[in-house]
């Protein structure tokens, strides 16, 4: 594996942190901060309790929270969010059944040159409806996804929803609901990662990432499927999808070549697999593909973990 | 060179053209004919192509470079118009070109129901890129609607895929279940069940009987008079073997291409492959049965034999988030017994059928875990009467719920230690692999870890793979034989940790599964017994191989050599008269050795004890040249005789091969002593060599010069000869203690590192404590075995002892 880090790009998500219960509170478990040494600080200080904040919220509300502008907000790092430039941020709470495993949160700065979308979808009265998202620079695409809605098994949200699984979707500028589409490709997105958000309630929730390649969400994708039913009774996740800037396709066709297969403790899925938590990896390109940073987020379903998605600056 | 041509780049012909490349790159000039503006690509990947889940460059199998690098003439958008097999030539679009070999790779095509309106614009196959590029530009309409006619795997996927897409989809489908050639009425159930979640409306024996339209189909209608406005109509009710080509030339056909067992057609020179062809009245419709007949006509063309076969084949769906398999044969008949297991509250079903105590059939839906090793047990014929209570349960109830082997090393932390020996943590390992170190070996040199007793090369591999993750493979261990399934390293460290002092020690405490051994495990064992307790463990020459038990090389031709040692290389005119005394007496013919010696060769077998005799008489010894022990001592003339020399090699030689003979070892282990860096001993290719220089004596370890060629790495630079003998000693020691049996001390060194060997002879108690045990073994082994065994005259004849079963038996 080649392991030069390619000339760094600015990245659309700037800030990534897991929060994970404690008692009553949430606290910190890892997070990724890149250059923004003071936010980090300010964030090493603080522990949220049910409610509080926004990781406290997503708790509460048992839902995944979209917050832009902290200004005057229930945002309890306003002040060093502001110094670090910082305007948005994406909570999304992992269940397992009822249990709360953590909360990921990540935080994104405004930008006129940072385009991309991080939202969130939620099920009303038969259809996937935008429930809020965060464009960055994406405007037009943002108010085209405000005014589209889709059915069961009807592109990203419709098809996460109804087949209960993650996808990932190619060229989003062709094709997939027309306007959208349409939207999508002028706004230069390339890559869409959807995942379906369980949540106590039973409520539906899709978290889609659209990433771009300017300003990528992420340059690597992995989709593993750690179901029993697929994968057996040991503790194991296969790779049934991914794409990466530099290997290109990392699926495999299993009429050619099986997939690849990791256990519990094997290398960072493996690690995910073991401790059921989202986890954070930096500083060890070796470890991450070659990449900055490896996100690897499991989705729970039966009270196991069914899949794990994994996204790489 | 022969020309061969090529009617079809499809998904069989680009696997034969890799293997004919691969095993024979210049046996043909190829040309290549598509009817298709492309080369080859993955075609089942089409449907996630469709649904936007893939994008059809990741699907590029075959892409410019590949045939532009295996330099094959393509003539892509060019289709094959006719084919003279008189004349061998094949004419294109854009004009002939001859051949010497002619392959039909040609496929299939989409069959087509002649229903009215079937011509219209807008009614599609799902066959090629463009096919999938129509379904995708009809989907961009918002509020499109798509009728896919047929419900096989085909027509599913293609209708999920347009759903994705965003269109209303309706399958019509003629059977009474989805897929019913795969699946059995009840997964077929919750597979429409399925389809329905996501949005799609599935008619179960619909009839369909017309396509209308102005200009272009709008419209389905069906026998019920159920109307069905459409955009689009796909058309996926089953494949045609694309024949008409081949059957116009003349080549002989039944439903498809006929061709034998090495995919010969009947006509000479003439081949097919794929799903064209029919072989023993069977057609193809799924890939895999493709790859076998690629690889066979590979060999066909290359003029080797091979034979295909038919074998079962399974099915998936690619849908995403339908989990489907089948496999084997699930008709209901007499004898046949069903197992099916249901939950519905998780969608699941899965039926077995069993006839005469063998799976012959399964169907999966919603839990597919098991299909592979269910498809495993269809083709293999296994008898299941066995488990036949829990082989629905699958492969896991059958052994037992595994451990989780790796989460006791990945909950360690980062300061716990898992070398003792080199003081290494787990957090030194991690970031060495961090740093790039990716296989034990690069661990090893970076960390020290596991480069001392390799007791701990277990958990170093450990944390490798917990880092790694499945980028290392964690090696299986290798047994010592089929006795124990302990490694020799294993055997080694717990005879010393365990105290194991006997052979039936070693048999009971470590849990061998045979009486005492075998031939393979019993010299390896009688070695490191006798190399760790010298006074203890008694030799035992049943557990030698041949030539060691009797002291004796045994030649080609049944008789042996016998070969006195000659300390340095060093020899004396008595000497001589006795050895040429001796070669007269008893025929032998005389060599001169590789190794400074001479040996006498041509010995009866019966005449040994009384050669010794002779030989011990005049004063030598045994030269050990048959074991696995020490050897000779090479040495050049040095200062003595030669004015480049530096040392007095030859006297150094005397008294390294006197010290040292009669040793055992894991493997031969040679020496040589060279008077300057000229080297004329050719001490560099030794297992240890001293080259002389001005200032002292260069110690090199780790050469050969056999199959392998290995140049000597430097030990030590020693100031006095007695330097070098401690070291030389010592190292002879250690090796003797610590390498696997049958390991010469270059294979030792790569295993456990040089830098581990420097490390511990340099320090001057353990340097010392190896000569020390090292002699206490002397004590016992320096002896002649010619001595024990000479008997003067001819008379006595020389009892060859008896082999090792009868011995055991007694
Ligand atoms: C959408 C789809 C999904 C599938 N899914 C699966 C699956 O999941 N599992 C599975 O096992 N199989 C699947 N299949 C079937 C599989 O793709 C075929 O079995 C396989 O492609 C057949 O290979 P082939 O080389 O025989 O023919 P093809 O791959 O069809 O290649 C034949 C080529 O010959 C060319 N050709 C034909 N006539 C001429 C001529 N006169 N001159 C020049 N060129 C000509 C054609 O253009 C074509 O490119 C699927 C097929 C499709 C279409
Ligand atoms: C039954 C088979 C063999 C017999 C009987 C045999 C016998 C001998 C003898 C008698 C010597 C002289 C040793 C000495 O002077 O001390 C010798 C030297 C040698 N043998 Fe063999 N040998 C055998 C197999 C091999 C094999 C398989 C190899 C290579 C892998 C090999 C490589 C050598 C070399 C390189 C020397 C020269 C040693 C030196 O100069 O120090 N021999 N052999
Ligand atoms: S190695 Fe040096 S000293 Fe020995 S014989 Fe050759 S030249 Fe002379």
């Amino acid at each position: 594996m080649d392991t030069v880090v390619d000339a760094p790009v600015k990245t659309f998500i700037q800030v990534t942190e897991i929060w994970v219960p404690e008692g009553d509170r949430l606290v910190l478990a890892t997070g990724n901060y890149g250059a923004l040494a003071a936010f980090e600080e300010a964030t090493r200080a603080v522990s949220f309790g049910k409610g509080e904040g926004l990781p406290g919220k997503a708790w509460a509300e048992e839902r995944p929270v979209v917050l832009k502008g902290f200004d005057g907000s229930y945002f309890k790092r306003i002040e060093a969010a502001a110094e670090a430039r910082l305007t948005s941020a994406v909570a999304l709470p992992i269940f397992d059944g009822k249990t709360l495993k953590a909360v990921l949160v990540v935080l994104c700065g405004d930008d006129e040159n940072r385009t991309g979308a991080i939202e969130v979808w939620e099920e009303k009265d038969g259809l996937m409806m935008l429930d809020d998202g965060y464009y960055g620079a994406a405007k037009h695409f943002e108010w085209v996804s405000q005014h589209t809605h889709f059915p069961r098994g009807q592109g990203l949200p419709g098809g996460v929803w109804s087949s209960d699984t993650p996808m990932l979707f190619r060229d989003l500028g062709s094709g997939y609901r027309f306007i959208r589409a349409d939207s999508a490709g002028k706004a230069g997105l390339t890559t869409g990662l959807g995942m379906p958000v369980p949540v106590p309630s039973g409520a539906t929730f899709v978290l889609t990432l659209l990433s771009a390649r300017g300003t990528p969400i992420a340059r690597r994708f992995e989709m593993w499927d750690a179901r029993p039913v697929k994968v057996g009774k040991e503790k194991a996740a296969i790779l049934v999808d991914g794409i990466c800037e530099r290997e290109g396709p990392l699926w495999t066709d299993d009429t050619q070549q099986e997939p690849r297969r990791v256990g519990a403790h094997m290398g960072n899925i493996g690690k995910v697999l073991a401790s059921g938590l989202p986890e954070i990896f930096t500083g060890s390109p070796k470890l991450t593909e070659g990449y900055d940073s490896m996100v690897a987020v499991p989705i729970y379903d039966d009270g196991a973990i069914a899949h794990i998605v994994a996204w790489y600056v | 060179m022969q020309k061969l041509v090529v009617i079809g780049a499809g998904m069989a012909t680009g696997r034969m053209l890799e293997h004919l490349r691969d095993n024979a790159p210049e046996a043909y000039e190829i040309t290549l004919f598509n009817a298709e503006p492309r080369g080859n690509y993955n075609r089942i990947m089409l449907s996630p192509v469709l649904s936007g889940e893939k994008s059809f460059e990741e699907i590029v199998t075959h892409d410019e470079a590949w045939y532009a690098g295996n330099e094959i003439t393509c003539r892509f958008g060019e289709k094959v118009l006719s084919v003279d097999t008189q004349r061998k030539v094949v004419t294109g679009e854009k004009g002939e070109v001859a051949y010497d070999k002619l392959v039909f790779g040609t496929g299939s095509s989409a069959f087509i129901i002649p229903l009215p309106g079937h011509d219209l614009p807008g009614v599609v196959a799902f066959r090629d890129l463009e096919d999938t590029t129509a379904m995708v530009e009809a989907a961009g309409k918002p509020g499109s609607k798509a009728v896919v006619i047929g419900g096989g795997l085909l027509g599913l996927e293609a209708a999920a895929a347009l759903r994705l897409r965003g269109m209303d989809v309706t399958v019509l489908h003629i059977a009474t279940h989805l897929m019913e050639r795969q699946l059995d009425p009840a997964a077929g159930y919750l597979l429409k069940k399925d389809l329905e979640k996501r949005g799609i409306n599935v008619i179960l024996e619909a009839q369909t009987k017309e396509i209308v339209g102005d200009g272009r189909a709008q419209q389905v209608n069906l026998g019920d008079g159920t109307e069905l406005p459409c955009d689009i109509v796909v058309m996926a009710v089953g494949i045609r073997p694309a024949v008409k080509l081949a059957q116009d030339a003349g080549i002989p056909c039944g439903r498809a291409i006929k061709v034998d067992a090495q995919m010969r057609t009947e006509t000479p020179d003439v081949y097919a492959v794929g799903e064209c062809v029919e072989y023993a009245g069977n057609l193809f419709g799924l890939v895999a049965p493709l790859y076998d007949q690629a690889k066979v006509l590979a060999k066909t063309l290359l003029g080797e034999d091979e034979t295909f076969t038919m074998r079962e084949l399974s099915t998936k769906l690619k849908v995403t988030g339908c989990d489907l398999f089948s496999a084997g044969d699930f008709a209901e008949a007499p004898g046949r017994e069903d197992v099916v297991y249901r939950d519905p509250a998780r969608g699941i079903y899965k039926r077995l059928v069993i006839e005469d105590d063998k799976l012959i059939g399964a169907v999966m839906y919603g839990d597919t875990a098991d299909g592979n090793w269910f498809f495993g047990l269809i083709k293999d014929g296994t008898d299941i009467s066995e488990m036949r209570e829990t082989l629905i349960f699958g492969p896991a109830y059958q052994g037992g719920g595994s451990a989780d082997p790796l989460s006791a090393v990945a909950a360690l932390p980062p300061d716990a230690e898992i070398c003792g020996c080199n003081g290494v943590c787990k957090g030194d390992i991690v970031a060495a692999i961090e740093g790039g170190a990716t296989d034990l070996g690069a661990v090893r040199a970076v960390t020290k870890a596991s480069a001392s007793c390799g007791t701990c090369t277990g958990l170093v591999e450990q944390v490798l793979s917990v880092t790694l993750g499945d980028d290392f493979v964690l090696p299986t261990a290798q047994p010592v034989c089929g006795c124990t399934d302990l490694t020799h390293e294993d055997v080694r460290r717990l005879i010393k940790v365990q105290e194991l002092k006997s052979q039936d020690a070693v048999w009971q405490e470590l849990g061998w599964k045979t009486r005492n051994g075998c031939h393979v495990c019993r010299p390896a064992i009688n070695y490191y017994l006798l190399a760790d307790w010298p006074l203890d463990y008694q030799d035992d020459a049943q557990s030698r191989f041949v030539n060691e038990r009797n002291h004796a090389n045994i030649q080609k031709d049944g008789t042996y050599s016998v070969m006195p040692r000659m300390y340095g290389g060093m020899t004396t005119p008595e000497e001589l008269i006795a050895i040429a005394e001796a070669a007269k007496k008893y025929n032998a013919v005389v060599k001169v050795t590789g190794g400074q010696r001479i040996d006498l060769l041509g010995i009866r077998k019966e005449d040994l004890p009384a050669i010794w005799h002779d030989m011990n008489a005049a004063g030598m010894v045994s030269g050990h040249a048959y074991t696995k022990g020490l050897r000779t001592v090479k040495t050049c003339v040095g200062s003595d005789w030669c004015r480049f020399g530096t040392q007095d090699s030859t006297g150094l030689g005397i008294k390294l091969e006197k010290r040292l003979w009669g040793s055992w070892t894991p493997h031969k282990f040679k020496l040589a002593v060279s008077g300057c860096p000229r080297n004329c001993a050719e001490a560099t290719c030794k297992d240890l060599g001293v080259v002389c220089v001005d200032s002292g004596y260069q110690i090199g370890v780790g050469g050969a010069a056999g199959m392998d060629l290995k140049e000597t790495e430097r030990l030590h630079d020693a100031k006095t000869e007695e330097e070098v003998l401690d070291w030389t000693v010592a190292f002879l020691q250690l090796y003797r203690e610590n390498a696997k049996y049958l390991d010469r001390p270059y294979k030792w060194l790569a295993k456990v590192g040089l830098d581990w060997v420097k490390d511990v002879l340099a320090d001057e108690t353990e340097r010392k404590a190896l000569i020390e045990r090292f002699d206490i073994s002397q004590s016992v082994y320096q002896v002649d075995p010619w001595a024990e065994r000479a008997r003067p005259g001819e008379a006595e004849k020389f009892q060859p002892l008896a082999d090792l079963t009868v011995r055991a038996a007694e």
